[in-house]
C-alpha cells in the first residue's frame, strides 16, 4: 500500500479559476426569496380580495350584516347571522365530541397499547384524516343521516327533549339532516387531527417524568391527568384549536348533511346552514351583485374567524417549542 | 369507599373509555370504507373511463372527469411543487432566526389549514373574473396554492434533517452555497422531500370546494383547459345529492376512486418512506 | 490581493517565527502563521490571543481536554465557521505570507488550498466516483478521462484504490466507516490543497480503521502541511512532529512533540499529559 502511494506522482495544480457559479448563488438565493414572498402574497391577496368583494355588502348593510338573520335573493336583503350560526354551533357539536374522543385514542396510543399496535393504530389515524371531505359528505347523507334519523334522533326527543329548558335543543320531527349530524361528521373529520397533535406532544413526555409517577403507585389515569397533560397543555390547546380551525371551515362534508336553511333554530335536530355551506350552495347561482358581494362577505367573516383561531393555535405551538427547547 | 379501591375503579373507567374511543375511530373508518366499497364496487365498470359523464336517466361513464382530475392535478403539481420546494429551500438553509422567515413559516402554516373555499373564492377573484369564465387553469392554480403550504413544510422539514456536517464538507472543499443545497443537500434529502409531494397530491385529489368556482364542471367531454372542465369531486357532489339513480351510483363509483387514489397514494408514500429508510 | 496557487515550494517566513511561550530553534519553513486570534460567539469567547506556526511539511496535533477550543481553532485555518451567523474571528492567519481572514480574501479560493477533513466520515449521497469528482469539477473542466485519472489518483493517494476500485459507481455511503473516512480524505487531497486540516479524523472508528489513516497521515506528511486535532495523546505522540496543548481558548505550550511529552514546561501540559485531568 505504501510503495503503490509512493509510485504515484503528485500532479501539479493547473492554472484554476474561480468556482464557477458564484454568480449562481445571488440567482438561487433571489429565487427563494421570491417564492417565499409569494406565500405571503397568496395570503395577503385572499384577505384583500375578499374584503374588497365584500365591500359592497357592508357598504349596504353596514356592520349589522353581521347580525341580520335575513336572506332573501328576492328582496336583496342578506344577514350573516344564520351562517354564522350554524358554523359556530355545529363547531361547538365537533370539539364537544371530537376532543374526548381525540384525548381518548392519544391516550389509547401513548400509554395503553402494545407496541406492536402502535404503528397500525397511527396509520388508522391517518387515513380517517386522509379521507376527504365529499367522502364523508356522501356517506354522512346516505348512511348516517338517515340511521340518525331512524335510531337516533327520536330517542333523543324521548328522551332529552322531554327535559324542560334543554328540552328546546332537541325538538322537532327528527329529520336525519341538520345541525347535530353535520356536527358529528366534522367530529369524525376532526378527532384524527386533534389525536395526532396530542400523541405527538404527549409522547414529547421524558419517560424519566412518567416513570417517576408509575414508580409511586400511580395508575395509568393520575399519571396521564397530573404529568403528561400539565406538561403538554399548551400543545393540547394548540392542537384543539388547530381542530377547531379545520371544524370551522369545513364545506363539503356538512353542506351534505346539514339541510341548507337559513334559518336559526334553537334545535339542533333541525336544518341550518354554515358560512362554507351556503358558499357552496349558493355561489355560482348567485345572480346579482349584491347577493354576490354578501356570500363574499360571508367568506370574509369565515377567514377572519379562522385565521384568528389558527394564529392562536400556531402561537400555542411555538411557545410549547421554545418551553421545551429552554426546559431541555 | 375506600381511595385505593375509587383510583383503580376511576382508572378503569378511563382505560375502557379510551379503548371505546380507539374504537370509535376504527368503527368509522372501517364504516365508511365499508360504504364506499359496498356501493362503489358495484358500478365499477369499463364505461367509467369510456364514456362521458351522462344526462339524468341514462347510463355513462366518468370519463371526462377522470381526465379532467388528472390534467389540473398534474398542472397543480407542475406548479405547487417547485414553488414549495424553493420556498422551503429559503426557510431551511437561508432564513436562520429571520424574521421574515419566521414570518413565513407563521404564515405558511395558516394558509395550510385555511378553508380551501375560501382559496377558491380567492382564484375567482383574481382568474375567473378577469379571464370572464370558468377554466380548468384556474382550477389547476386554486389546487396548486393547496399544494404549496404542505410541500413547504415537509421540506423544510426534510431539509433541515440533513446533518449540517454534508454541508460543512462541501463548503471546506470550497462549493458555493448554491451548489451545496443543490447537488447535495437537495440529494440527501430527496426520498422525504418526494414523500412530502406524494402526500400533497393525495391532499388535494379530493378537494371539491375550490374547483366549485374555478373549474366548475364540464357535461361533456373536452380538452379544453381553458374553459370549464368536468372533474370527479364536483360530479360527485352533483350526482350525489341529486336524485337519479344512475347519477347516485355514478357517484359511488367516483367516490371509489377518489378514495382508493387517495389510499394508495398515502400508503405508498409511507411504504416509500420506510423502503428509502432501509436503503440507507 | 491574489494568493498564487501554482506555487508548491515553501517560501520562507516573511515575518520572525513567532509562537506561543516557547521559542523554536531550526529554522523549518512555515506554511501557517496563527497571529494573536481570538473567537468567539455571542457572548461567548471560545478563543483569545492564539499566536503558532504551522511548518511546512510536518504534522502539528492540538491536544487538550474538551472545549478547550482546539478544533475551533481548526475551523478558523479555513473560515469554515463562517456557515454561521454571529461568529466571529479576530487577528490574522497568515497562509505563505498572506492573511486569509482578511475581508478581501476570495474565501473560495482559501477553501480550495486548505483542505479540512470531519470528525464524522460524511460521504456525499451520490457514487463513490462522483464524491472524488465534485470537489475537482468546482474548479476545472476536465475530459472525462483526466477526470477519472485525477479521482484515481486522489484514490490511491488516500490508500482506498485498491479496494474500491471496482465498484467506483456504488454509493459512497455504502463502505464502511474507515473506508468512508478514507474516501473524505481522498475527496479533500482532490483538489489539490497545500494545508490538511484533520480534525479529529479517526475517533468515530475502529482501532484497525485508525491504525491506517495514521499510517496515510504520515505518508502525505511528505506533500502537505497537516495539522490534526486530537483528543487521543497517544495518536499524537504517535503521528505528530509539533505539539499544541489548549486549555480553556489559549495556547498553553507548543513544542516539538517529544519535548512535550517527555520534558513539558508547563505544570497544566504536564498536569493534563499525566493524566490529572482532561
Amino acid at each position: 500500500m505504501t510503495a503503490e502511494a509512493e509510485m504515484v506522482a503528485i500532479p501539479q495544480p493547473a492554472a484554476r479559476r474561480r468556482p464557477a457559479g458564484s454568480a449562481g448563488d445571488t440567482v438561487f438565493h433571489g429565487l427563494t426569496i421570491v417564492f417565499a414572498v409569494l406565500v405571503l402574497l397568496i395570503l395577503g391577496g385572499v384577505i384583500v380580495s375578499l374584503g374588497y368583494g365584500a365591500l359592497p355588502a357592508f357598504r349596504q348593510f353596514g356592520l349589522g350584516f353581521i347580525v341580520g338573520s335575513a336572506w332573501n335573493p328576492v328582496t336583496d336583503n342578506f344577514g350573516a347571522l344564520a351562517p354564522i350560526y350554524g358554523t359556530l354551533v355545529t363547531s361547538l357539536i365537533a370539539m364537544l365530541i371530537g376532543i374526548p374522543v381525540a384525548f381518548g385514542v392519544a391516550l389509547f396510543i401513548t400509554e395503553l397499547c402494545p407496541k406492536w399496535l402502535r404503528r397500525p393504530l397511527g396509520t388508522m389515524i391517518e387515513l380517517l384524516a386522509a379521507i376527504p371531505s365529499i367522502i364523508y359528505g356522501i356517506w354522512g347523507l346516505f348512511v348516517l343521516a338517515p340511521f340518525i334519523q331512524e335510531h337516533i334522533e327520536p330517542a333523543l326527543i324521548a328522551t332529552l327533549g322531554k327535559i324542560p329548558g334543554i328540552g328546546m335543543l332537541f325538538a322537532g320531527p327528527p329529520l336525519g339532516i341538520g345541525v347535530l349530524t353535520a356536527g358529528f361528521i366534522l367530529a369524525v373529520m376532526v378527532l384524527p387531527f386533534i389525536a395526532s397533535v396530542m400523541r405527538d406532544v404527549f409522547e414529547t413526555v421524558p419517560p424519566m417524568l412518567k416513570e417517576s409517577a408509575y414508580g409511586i403507585g400511580a395508575t395509568t389515569t393520575e399519571v396521564v391527568w397530573r404529568v403528561v397533560l400539565p406538561y403538554t397543555r399548551i400543545g393540547v390547546v394548540g392542537g384543539i384549536l388547530l381542530g377547531l380551525g379545520r371544524a370551522l371551515g369545513e364545506t363539503m362534508a356538512v353542506t351534505f348533511v346539514i339541510g341548507n336553511s337559513h334559518h336559526i333554530h334553537a334545535s339542533i335536530l333541525q336544518p341550518g346552514t354554515t358560512i362554507s355551506a351556503a358558499l357552496a350552495n349558493e355561489f355560482t347561482e348567485a345572480v346579482g351583485d349584491l347577493y354576490q358581494s354578501s356570500l363574499i362577505g360571508l367568506g370574509f367573516i369565515l377567514f377572519i374567524i379562522t385565521f384568528i383561531v389558527l394564529a392562536a393555535a400556531k402561537v400555542m405551538l411555538i411557545r410549547l417549542q421554545k418551553g421545551a427547547g429552554a426546559a431541555a | 369507599m375506600q381511595l385505593y379501591t375509587r383510583r383503580r375503579l376511576s382508572n378503569y373507567l378511563v382505560v375502557a373509555l379510551s379503548l371505546g374511543a380507539t374504537a370509535f375511530g376504527l368503527l368509522f373508518l372501517v364504516l365508511v370504507l365499508g360504504t364506499l366499497l359496498v356501493n362503489g364496487v358495484g358500478a365499477l365498470s369499463l364505461t367509467l373511463v369510456t364514456q362521458a359523464t351522462p344526462p339524468p336517466g341514462s347510463a355513462g361513464g366518468l370519463m371526462n372527469a377522470i381526465f379532467g382530475s388528472l390534467a389540473m392535478t398534474v398542472i397543480a403539481t407542475l406548479v405547487g411543487t417547485p414553488t414549495g420546494i424553493l420556498a422551503g429551500t429559503f426557510l431551511a438553509e437561508y432564513a436562520h432566526g429571520s424574521r421574515l422567515g419566521e414570518f413565513v413559516r407563521f404564515i405558511n402554516d395558516i394558509l395550510l389549514s385555511a378553508p380551501s373555499i375560501i382559496i377558491g373564492l380567492f382564484v375567482y377573484a383574481i382568474l375567473v373574473v378577469p379571464m370572464g369564465h370558468f377554466s380548468a387553469w384556474a382550477g389547476s392554480v386554486a389546487l396548486a396554492i393547496i399544494m404549496i403550504p404542505v410541500i413547504v413544510r415537509t421540506t423544510e422539514d426534510m431539509l433541515t434533517l440533513v446533518p449540517n456536517a454534508l454541508r460543512e464538507a462541501a463548503a471546506a472543499l470550497g462549493s458555493p452555497k448554491w451548489k451545496i443545497i443543490v447537488m447535495v443537500t437537495y440529494r440527501s434529502a430527496v426520498q422525504g422531500m418526494l414523500t412530502g409531494v406524494l402526500l400533497a397530491v393525495a391532499r388535494i385529489s379530493g378537494e371539491t370546494a375550490p374547483l366549485l368556482f374555478t373549474a366548475l364542471n364540464n357535461q361533456f367531454w373536452s380538452t379544453n383547459l381553458n374553459a370549464p372542465m368536468a372533474n370527479l369531486p364536483v360530479v360527485i357532489f352533483q350526482f350525489a345529492m341529486s336524485p337519479y339513480a344512475d347519477w347516485q351510483s355514478l357517484a359511488w363509483a367516483g367516490a371509489l376512486l377518489i378514495t382508493a387514489t387517495i389510499l394508495i397514494l398515502n400508503i405508498g408514500a409511507r411504504l416509500f418512506a420506510s423502503w428509502s429508510g432501509l436503503q440507507k | 490581493m491574489s494568493v498564487s496557487l501554482a506555487m508548491r515550494t515553501p517560501m520562507p517566513p516573511e515575518e520572525p517565527v513567532e509562537s506561543g511561550p516557547v521559542a523554536v530553534d531550526n529554522p523549518l519553513p512555515v506554511k501557517v502563521q496563527i497571529k494573536n486570534v481570538g473567537f468567539r460567539y455571542g457572548k461567548f469567547e471560545a478563543l483569545k490571543g492564539v499566536s503558532l506556526p504551522l511548518y511546512d511539511r510536518r504534522v502539528t496535533a492540538f491536544i487538550g481536554p474538551s472545549g478547550c477550543g482546539k478544533s475551533t481553532l481548526l475551523r478558523i485555518l479555513n473560515r469554515i465557521y463562517e456557515l454561521y451567523p454571529g461568529h466571529v474571528a479576530t487577528g490574522e492567519v497568515l497562509v505563505d505570507g498572506q492573511n486569509i481572514l482578511s475581508p478581501g480574501m476570495d474565501l473560495n479560493v482559501v477553501r480550495a488550498k486548505i483542505g479540512m477533513v470531519f470528525q464524522k466520515p460524511t460521504p456525499f449521497p451520490m457514487s463513490i466516483h462522483d464524491n472524488i469528482a465534485f470537489g475537482i469539477r468546482l474548479y476545472e473542466r476536465l475530459p472525462k478521462s483526466e477526470l477519472d485519472d485525477r479521482v484515481e489518483s486522489a484514490l490511491r493517494r488516500a490508500a482506498l484504490w485498491d479496494e474500491v476500485r471496482d465498484k467506483l459507481r456504488q454509493s459512497g455511503l455504502s463502505l464502511s466507516g474507515g473506508q468512508q473516512q478514507r474516501l473524505c480524505i481522498a475527496r479533500a487531497i482532490a483538489v489539490q490543497p497545500e494545508i490538511l486540516l484533520l480534525d479529529e479524523p479517526a475517533s468515530a472508528l475502529d482501532p484497525i480503521s485508525t491504525q491506517r489513516i495514521e499510517e496515510l497521515i504520515a505518508e502525505l506528511k511528505s506533500d502537505y502541511c497537516i495539522a490534526i486535532v486530537t483528543h487521543n495523546m497517544q495518536q499524537a505522540a504517535r503521528s505528530s512532529d509539533h505539539t499544541a496543548f489548549m486549555y480553556l481558548g489559549e495556547l498553553v505550550e507548543f513544542d516539538e512533540t517529544e519535548r512535550i511529552f517527555t520534558v513539558p514546561r508547563e505544570k497544566r501540559t504536564e498536569d493534563y499529559i499525566t493524566g490529572r485531568f482532561g
